[in-house]
């Protein structure tokens, strides 16, 4: 009698374990650090480094990497300013981050067309997919699923958070 | 007797250039036909042969150092000497003891054939590419200057995709500057004695004309912009300083020396340009000092303050700066006969780096003794 008991609760455990994990693997890619955020003096300054270092970041691997390393920015300012519930400016930042991460891939195709041999890269970004699959599965979980937000003196603005997060994380998808 | 001794000198130099081949990298597939592998497999003889060669490199650099003091090189036996070194020595193996030509090809290939910013893209990042079989600094983005990667667009276009002909293109960039800074040195010294002093010294001789570093092109521009000052153009000069700065950075050391130059300008003071040498190579030779700090003093770094030895009166310092050059020849002994940078070796490399310097300064001691009791 005691052994069944202690079966079904093992049962139960492992069960509890498997449904309530994320789908995605853990992925050891590492997110930066959240910068400077909107409102902050040096965020304008930041912006204006963004534009400049586009041109730095000249070749097709620079242009992968540059395009990557502002997806990831930009995530970790809209996880940020999601969990300081700064809806708008999260929302805006998660959109930029998206902008970003699709533009990553067509420039590995670039780079393989020229005789480069892109592996390593390509794994590099789908690790890097996993991980903000997995933030933005993490974000899903806490955030509202929409959010008027009313500024003062301006019109109101409907954000679909969960419309806007699920097409996020089908975009990394994509480059798993 | 002088044409036996240049004689020698060239069969010498013939006999070091084919010493050098024994250096081929295994993984160096485009020399696949000649390697030995006698450098790794016979480290003992090879050491010897090795110290055998720097000694009499430098037999040779005091005999035409005491004939021309006896005013015994003309300025027709000068070229033809210097002729002698560049024709033997350009066809000499580059990476005896340094992979850095590889270095340098490697970034001009990433930055010409690429196209991607060497400042951000490491060659590793082109898995098949066959310079990774060989070279040593695979997983570094560019170490130089933006201005040495603009010159090394040269060599490399002139080599056509053809890896041969693009190592001595490069040998042949740096050979170029070698003869450019000779000129230079001719033109502010007039005089054959203390060019020869530069010219034939052989650390300047091996480290530019055979492991082929880019320092003297950087030291190149800083003398063109000393020139360009003492001409009264200081705007160009100031340029070619900007344009050596951005070869290796180390030249940024030499601006409190450009300062005093243009205050001595703007009070429109008489500029002591013995003094201004002696600075300079004081700078260069703290910064020298210095690098030890960073990473290791690399015996090519001497070349920064060799530059200044023709110009110098202190033959003390002179002095100094030759038994440096010699004992920095001698720092790649211990890696040549032990093989691994770890050990003993980074405690031998300092000893025997300045036991030539112990020596001088003994010798230097015991002369004023002398000198002095018999006064």
């Amino acid at each position: 009698m005691f052994a069944r008991h202690k079966f079904i609760i093992v049962i139960i455990i492992f069960l509890f374990c498997v449904l309530t994990s994320s789908a995605f693997a853990k992925s050891e890619y590492v997110l930066p650090y959240p910068s400077t955020m909107p409102g902050s003096i040096f965020y304008k300054v930041s912006l204006v480094k963004e534009k400049v270092m586009q041109y730095w970041y000249f070749g097709n691997f620079g242009q992968f990497f540059y395009n990557l390393k502002q997806s990831d920015k930009y995530l970790v300012e809209a996880k940020t300013l999601f969990e300081y519930n700064q809806y708008l400016l999260g929302f805006q930042a998660l959109q930029k981050s998206n902008k970003y991460f699709l533009k990553t891939k067509p420039y590995l195709i670039k780079a393989q067309s020229e005789g480069k041999d892109i592996s390593e890269n390509s794994n590099m970004l789908s690790d890097a997919a996993l991980k903000h699959a997995e933030v933005l599965t993490d974000l899903q979980g806490r955030l509202p699923k929409s959010f008027v937000w009313t500024p003062e003196r301006d019109k109101p603005t409907n954000l679909n958070l969960k419309k806007t997060i699920e097409e996020s994380i089908k975009i990394r998808e994509r480059y798993l | 007797m002088k044409k036996i001794l240049i004689l020698g000198y060239l069969i010498h130099l013939l006999l070091f250039t084919i010493f050098s081949y024994f250096f081929v990298d295994p993984n160096l597939i485009y020399l696949r036909n000649i390697y030995t592998g006698f450098a790794f497999d016979y480290r003992g003889i090879t050491t010897f042969i090795y110290s055998l060669f720097i000694l009499s490199f430098f037999i040779f650099y005091f005999l035409f150092l005491r004939l021309a003091g006896k005013r015994l090189i003309n300025q027709k036996d000068l070229i033809i000497l210097i002729t002698v070194t560049i024709a033997s020595l350009l066809f000499s193996y580059p990476a005896l003891v340094s992979y850095d030509i590889f270095n340098y090809i490697a970034t001009a290939k990433v930055s010409f054939y690429y196209l991607e910013n060497p400042y951000l893209i490491m060659p590793i990042q082109f898995a098949n590419d066959p310079l990774l079989l060989f070279m040593q600094a695979a997983n570094k983005t560019a170490l130089y200057g933006p201005f040495w990667i603009l010159l090394t667009s040269f060599p490399f276009m002139l080599g056509l995709g053809q890896f041969l002909i693009t190592l001595f293109s490069f040998k042949l960039l740096i050979l170029v500057f070698y003869l450019l800074t000779l000129y230079l040195m001719y033109k502010f010294s007039k005089n054959t004695e203390v060019l020869i002093m530069f010219a034939l010294n052989p650390l300047v001789i091996f480290e530019s004309l055979v492991g082929t570093h880019n320092d003297i092109v950087m030291m190149f521009f800083v003398l063109l912009s000393l020139y360009l000052f003492k001409n009264k153009k200081i705007l160009f000069g100031i340029v070619f300083l900007l344009l050596s700065i951005f070869i290796k950075f180390a030249t940024f050391f030499l601006i409190p020396v450009f300062i005093y130059l243009l205050i001595q300008k703007i009070n429109k003071k008489e500029v002591n340009w013995d003094k201004v040498f002696l600075l300079a190579s004081i700078s260069m030779f703290i910064i020298f000092l210095l690098s030890s700090f960073r990473e290791e003093i690399y015996p090519w770094y001497g070349i920064w303050f060799l530059v200044f030895i023709p110009f110098i009166k202190n033959s003390l310092l002179k002095g100094l700066y030759i038994s440096l050059s010699l004992g920095l020849l001698l720092r790649y002994i211990p890696y040549m006969y032990l093989g691994t940078y770890f050990g003993p070796t980074p405690t031998l490399k300092i000893i025997l780096m300045l036991i030539p310097v112990f020596l001088f300064l003994v010798y230097k001691v015991i002369i004023k003794t002398i000198s002095s009791k018999s006064i």
